[in-house]
């Protein structure tokens, strides 16, 4: 048997995860253009570093949220609780389409250079964006899904 | 047509006068999962398909069957 309070308190973890793994897909590929106006040679040097730096510290902990069973600062009994099976099985699934989508986008990028020739840094930020931000809005959905009716 | 595993879950767990609460804290996982077992959204593996029918006293036969 397992305690009612981690029960509980995993159901309401749960449940905010649901809902703020899409809002958090959003604000993500909507830093896109953030971006590419920081790689702009005009711009300041600084404010480039600062822009491209948060992306990739945000990138970091999305990944990191996705892969692991994240809430890091919970009891390790209700961390165990929010990563149960059908949560399991819902990251598998969303590691899937972010790879998918990774790799269709690394073919996208391969076929662009010819006409519109991009740094390697430039083609790393696409394909993260894309993978990160489609297995996120995917494991998004299938959470909201499993908590429908609950 | 493809086959998926029906489950007599919610009638069992009514007879028993459970709710989806009452049974995840006894098979250790959270309510969405215990949801998702019973609409049919989720697929549990073996081991939490014999848990949920220990836990609801019936044989693991009588609680999934196959459905075309």
């Amino acid at each position: 048997m397992i305690e009612p309070s981690y029960l509980k308190r995993a159901d309401e973890l749960s449940r905010r995860r649901a809902r703020m793994l899409p809002v958090l897909a959003i604000i993500y590929l909507s830093q896109q253009a953030t971006f590419f106006s920081a790689l702009d040679p005009a711009g300041h040097e600084s404010a480039r570093t600062v822009k491209i730096g948060a992306w990739l510290l945000l990138s970091a902990i999305l990944l990191a949220a996705l892969t692991t069973k994240a809430f890091w600062f919970e009891k390790r009994e209700v961390r165990d609780l929010i990563d149960d099976e059908n949560t399991r099985a819902n990251r598998l699934d969303a590691n899937r389409y972010g790879f998918i989508a990774a790799m269709l986008m690394t073919m996208a990028t391969y076929l662009l250079v010819p006409f519109e020739p991009i740094t390697a840094t430039e083609a790393a930020h696409l394909i993260l964006s894309c993978g990160l931000g489609a297995a996120l809005l995917r494991f998004g959905f299938l959470e909201h899904r499993a908590h429908r009716d609950a | 047509m493809p086959e998926r595993l029906a489950n007599g879950l919610k009638v069992r767990r009514t007879e028993l006068g459970l709710t989806q609460a009452d049974l995840a804290e006894r098979v250790g996982v959270t309510r969405k999962t215990v949801n998702t077992v019973e609409n049919g959204v989720f697929t549990p593996s073996a081991l939490l398909a014999i848990k949920l029918s220990n836990a609801l006293s019936v044989p693991v036969e009588q609680l999934f069957w196959v459905e075309d």
